[in-house]
């Protein structure tokens, strides 16, 4: 065909023998698509730069080798066929060549049916690879909320990074590896959850394949009802926080937030309730309190007559001061303040932010929330919430409230801090930076120099020490809570790992200021070094304890950790039940005791707290309420508010709720009183109130004994009797 | 309880109570004995003395938490006293049954000596039998759950191969067979991921068996394990007292699977050993229920003659002290 360019910059060409006139520096691809002719593509995209990467879309030009498309501007004259057999085999070959390193369904697929690499390789007829498939992983990142990253599901496209790069100008997505090693990477090959992504979820709706898809929470939606209004897409992006933001990552998440209007007095939220959603007050002062008793179980009687019934009541610390209980004055909970253990009430306003471990990580809740006065706030889901902390200007808005209303609380918390005089609270204000770890993220390990102390903020950490043949884990801190003091006072060394149990938020000073501190306030040295020997002899006897254990077997089972076990010979056994029973008398009909358990040989270890090793009861309690005492058994502070966590958690179920009635404010009659169900977690005590545990005494077969386990079992080795 | 050197000093005090008896008895018997006399009365309070005090271990039993001496300790006595009680009151009658009240009242003492003796026999030799046979034991009432809770691991691993059974689920999906550990609870969403940590106690990962690999068989290959599945495994499981199951007999349950093994793809024999450890778990259970039959059954018998013997034992003290 005779071309000739027009004084206008067109060209005239022919594709699969239809004469076209197109603009001069117009693709082949585009030039096929506006005389309606597809060509199959998979790196390319309209509203990014074409870089023809995967070759699908090549076309025969005439010339010795197939053109990729996308990037061939038209010429001239040129003559395009886009579906000669030679075409149609190479890319089938090509497809082929990428499904056999492509999972088959991937994520996408599998959901919604839209891999377009899937749907290509399927409309080819391409359906097992004849090539070898990739023989090891190339990996997932699940670390961010909202996005769920399979390197093996990607297929190097770089549709992801052009979005983030070209249309979002992020920058946070490049290439990193070469070859068959190449993979997307998140800055400098940092996992997406802790990278500087912002959640916009541009990489995500680019993404052909199922390499970066759309993390579906638990009920993604909020149900609407009275008092909530809903919005879509297109509403949220007038939300400050979400300029910047997909909108179609925006309408995958639509019904994850709502604004939601309280009326005086209407309850927010209520302490103990599972939930998945956190609240941030646009407007209103909201008063958040702990209702339950701030009381721990007491079970008394029994001892002085032979006859008297043994009751458990509820008892406060004024009333029944316990060995090792804690010192705190203030309360966490799961908001921007603390409440103090004497009158657990606060107030929240305009700004403030509260629920977000529950939302993140669905903790309970930590407290009551009721309307003060007329109250609007936005209730959203992880997701969401997750993109609004990386807005940097609300994050900057919530952690500026933090250090103004809450820092100074939060530092008067930790008892030897409460003599710090105001101007250093105000420096610390300042100067204190406020550090995100993402869950498994190592805080501080063991070994390395000490720089800052940590203030726990919110999450969980876990200290832990190794030694040879495993980890110790000596505690999990929450919030209120402080670690990084012993090797700052020692001037050295950390001398146990930190890391993150999940989404954690840590106030971190600096050595600097940790040394001025101590050298300014003496009261403050002596009291964290008084506390950092405390931790050190505790630590060195759990570690002395778990070197003398004599068998792997018990260790790993937490046995010879334990003070006092509750042992049943099974052969003297006759499964009569008197124990529990007996257990259930002595605590008001509610047992601590089930008759299940490990075995050893002919030895049941009965379902009673054993002070595991890794106390996996003390994750997650959303009011820090539960720890361990130096000998290593768990004690349940008095503000525990019976969310039932602790219970859950524990894998023997040796944790019980407890319930107890007790008068509280009626809310639908003010000024009156109502009975309410209350409750509190529990575990065995011993029965440390009586000479004899209960369920031993109780035996009529001589089979129930309580032991000390490294004596009982080291007899029972020494006889041979233990096979 | 045991019957070993424990119990030396209640042997030996009820040995020494017993011979004294005998000697009295000896004595005694020179002449006419007669429930009547001196020491007739006196063997036949002491005897009656001895039965209430063995009855009121009953009783005991219901204040557990009262500090009226340890349980192990009236339970003893209740195994000695209860013993002794038999030859004292075959001394006070001079070991004639006499009218009707007293021969019913003699053949009930009898048979529930007997029976407690039986039964004591039985506790001794059972909880070894129960310790040694049925490493998987479960709490007793728990037995029906744990089973139901076999039957859907089994229909998951089932599924995994065979793919939907279309049966019905009763638990979170998130409980898995735990061998003894039937006193866990169904594990909490959110404690889900904290239970791969590294540094989890060993008890607590093996409480929680992992989820079943997904392998597909196509529809002919897995043919004959669901039909097996269908038609005789889960029957098993779902009743596994009615009889000619062949899977309630290890031999032939073994048997069965080695023949399913050649009939199934080598990648398939791992999730059938899965099974087959579920079947041998169920028939601990099965073999647990028969066996704690055994160890309490006798009670049915045991305390109802008890009471009455206690009962009409009061009946015939005041009637033959009125009369």
């Amino acid at each position: 065909m005779s071309v000739t360019t027009t004084p206008t910059g067109s060209v005239e060409i022919t594709i699969d023998g239809q004469a076209l006139r197109v603009p001069a520096g117009t693709t082949v691809f585009d030039a096929a698509r506006m005389q309606g002719i597809s060509i199959p593509t998979l790196c390319h995209l309209q509203n990014e730069t074409p870089v023809g990467v995967c070759r699908l879309c090549v076309v025969d030009t005439g010339a010795r080798v197939l053109a990729a498309s996308c990037v061939r501007p038209v010429e001239p004259g040129l003559k395009v066929v886009t579906n000669s057999e030679k075409v149609v085999a190479t890319r089938k070959t090509l497809l082929e060549l990428m499904m056999s390193d492509h999972p088959s369904p991937c994520a996408r697929q599998r959901n919604s049916g839209d891999c377009e690499l899937e749907t290509l390789a399927a409309a080819a007829g391409v359906r097992e690879p004849r090539y070898a498939r990739r023989s090891v992983s190339r990996g997932h990142d699940d670390s961010s909320l909202s996005i769920a990253v399979d390197h093996d599901s990607c297929i190097l496209c770089d549709r992801c990074i052009r979005g983030c790069d070209e249309v979002r100008n992020n920058f946070v997505l490049g290439r990193m590896g070469k070859g068959y090693a190449a993979d997307i990477a998140f800055d400098l090959n940092s996992p997406m959850g802790d990278s500087t992504c912002i959640s916009c979820g541009e990489c995500m709706v680019s993404c052909p394949t199922g390499a970066l898809t759309n993390k579906s929470v638990a009920g993604t939606a909020i149900a609407i009802g009275p008092g909530a209004e809903g919005f879509e897409a297109e509403d949220l992006l007038t939300i400050p926080v979400f300029h910047g933001v997909s909108g179609t990552f925006l309408e995958l998440n639509r019904g994850a937030i709502v604004k939601r209007r309280f009326h005086k007095g209407e309850l927010i939220c209520k302490e103990g309730d599972f939930g998945s959603t956190a609240f941030f007050i646009l407007e209103g002062k909201a008063r958040v309190s702990i209702s339950s008793p701030i009381a721990h179980v007491k079970t008394q009687g029994g001892a002085q007559g032979f006859f008297k019934r043994l009751t458990s009541t509820l008892a406060p610390r004024e009333s029944d001061k316990r060995e090792e209980e804690a010192r705190d004055r203030t309360i966490p909970i799961d908001a921007s303040v603390d409440l103090s253990y004497e009158n657990p009430v606060a107030e929240l306003g305009t700004g403030d932010l509260f629920g977000e471990m529950t939302c993140m990580t669905f903790y309970p809740r930590s407290a009551t929330v009721r309307a003060e006065s007329e109250v609007v706030a936005y209730e959203m889901l992880r997701n969401v919430l997750d993109i609004m902390l990386k807005n940097k200007t609300f994050r900057a808005q919530v952690d500026q409230n933090y250090r103004k209303r809450a820092l100074e609380n939060h530092l008067r918390g930790v008892p030897m801090f409460a003599d710090l005089s105001t101007d250093f609270i105000e420096h610390l204000k300042e100067s204190v930076e406020l550090v995100r770890f993402a869950p498994g993220q190592v805080i501080a390990r063991q070994g390395d120099a000490a720089d800052s102390f940590y203030l726990v903020r919110i999450g969980f950490v876990k200290i832990s020490e190794n030694y040879p043949g495993g980890e110790l884990v000596l505690a999990y801190l929450s919030r209120g809570d402080y670690f990084g003091e012993i090797g700052l006072l020692g001037g050295g060394a950390r001398t146990a790992t930190c890391t993150a149990l999940d989404h954690v938020e840590v106030v971190r000073v600096s050595g600097e200021d940790f040394r001025q501190m101590v050298e300014r306030f003496p009261n403050v040295r002596r009291g964290l070094e008084a506390v950092a020997e405390e931790r050190r002899s505790a630590n060195a006897l759990r570690m002395q304890m778990v070197h003398s254990v004599p068998i792997d077997q018990f260790l790993s089972q937490g046995l010879m950790e334990a003070q006092s076990l509750l042992v049943l010979d099974l052969q003297n056994c006759t499964r009569c039940d008197a124990c529990v029973n007996a257990c259930a008398d002595a605590h008001d009909g509610i047992t601590r005791l089930v008759r299940d358990g490990l075995r050893f040989d002919h030895y049941l270890v009965a379902t009673s707290c054993r002070q595991c090793r890794d106390p996996l009861c003390m994750v997650g309690c959303p009011v820090g309420s539960i720890r361990r005492r130096n000998s290593l058994e768990v004690i349940i502070e008095d503000w525990c508010i019976g969310c039932g966590l602790c219970a859950r958690n524990c894998p023997y179920g040796n944790i019980n709720l407890h319930p107890f009635e007790v008068m509280s404010d009626d809310p639908e009659h003010a000024g009156r009183q109502k009975a309410t169900i209350k409750q509190k977690a529990t575990s065995c005590d011993l029965c440390t109130h009586l000479k004899e545990p209960s369920c031993v005494y109780a035996c009529p077969h001589d089979a129930a004994h309580r032991v000390d386990p490294r004596k009982f079992f080291a007899e029972i080795l020494a006889q041979g009797a233990l096979k | 309880m045991l019957l070993n050197h424990s119990q030396r000093g209640w042997a030996l005090a009820s040995l020494a109570i017993f011979l004294t008896s005998l000697v009295l008895y000896v004595l005694y018997a020179w002449s006419d004995p007669r429930g009547g006399s001196a020491i007739g009365l006196l063997f036949g309070v002491m005897g009656f003395g001895f039965m209430i005090f063995a009855a009121a271990l009953g009783a005991r039993k219901r204040v557990p938490t009262w500090r009226i001496g340890r349980a192990k300790s009236w339970m003893r006595g209740h195994l000695w006293l209860g013993l002794l009680a038999l030859p004292l009151i075959l001394f006070h009658g001079g070991f004639h049954f006499g009218g009707t009240l007293t021969q019913i009242l003699m053949w009930l003492l009898i048979v529930t000596v007997a029976s407690g003796v039986y039964g004591a026999l039985l506790q001794n030799s059972i909880p070894k039998k129960m310790t040694a046979d049925i490493p998987l034991e479960t709490i007793y009432d728990e037995i029906s759950h744990v089973r139901g809770l076999l039957r859907e691991e089994a229909d998951r691993a089932i599924e995994s191969l065979c793919g939907n059974l279309g049966t019905v689920k009763d638990s979170a999906e998130e409980v898995q067979r735990a061998g003894g550990f039937t006193a866990l609870r169904p594990i909490a969403a959110s404690a889900v991921p904290l239970r791969t940590s590294a540094a989890v106690s060993a008890g607590a990962s093996a409480a929680v068996a992992p989820a079943p690999e997904i392998l597909l068989l196509g529809e002919t290959e897995s043919a004959p394990l669901r039909r097996f599945y269908l038609e005789e495994m889960r029957p098993f499981l779902e009743q596994p007292k009615s009889r000619g199951r062949r899977l309630a007999d290890e031999a032939r349950a073994t048997s069965v699977f080695a023949g399913l093994r050649t009939l199934l793809p080598a990648a398939v024999h791992n999730t059938l050993g899965d099974l087959e450890e579920i079947c041998d778990e169920a028939r601990q259970l099965l073999r647990q229920e028969r066996l704690h039959r055994w160890l309490h059954g006798w009670l049915l018998l045991h305390i109802p003659l008890s009471l009455a013997l206690i009962l009409l034992g009061a009946v015939h003290a005041v009637m033959a002290l009125r009369y």
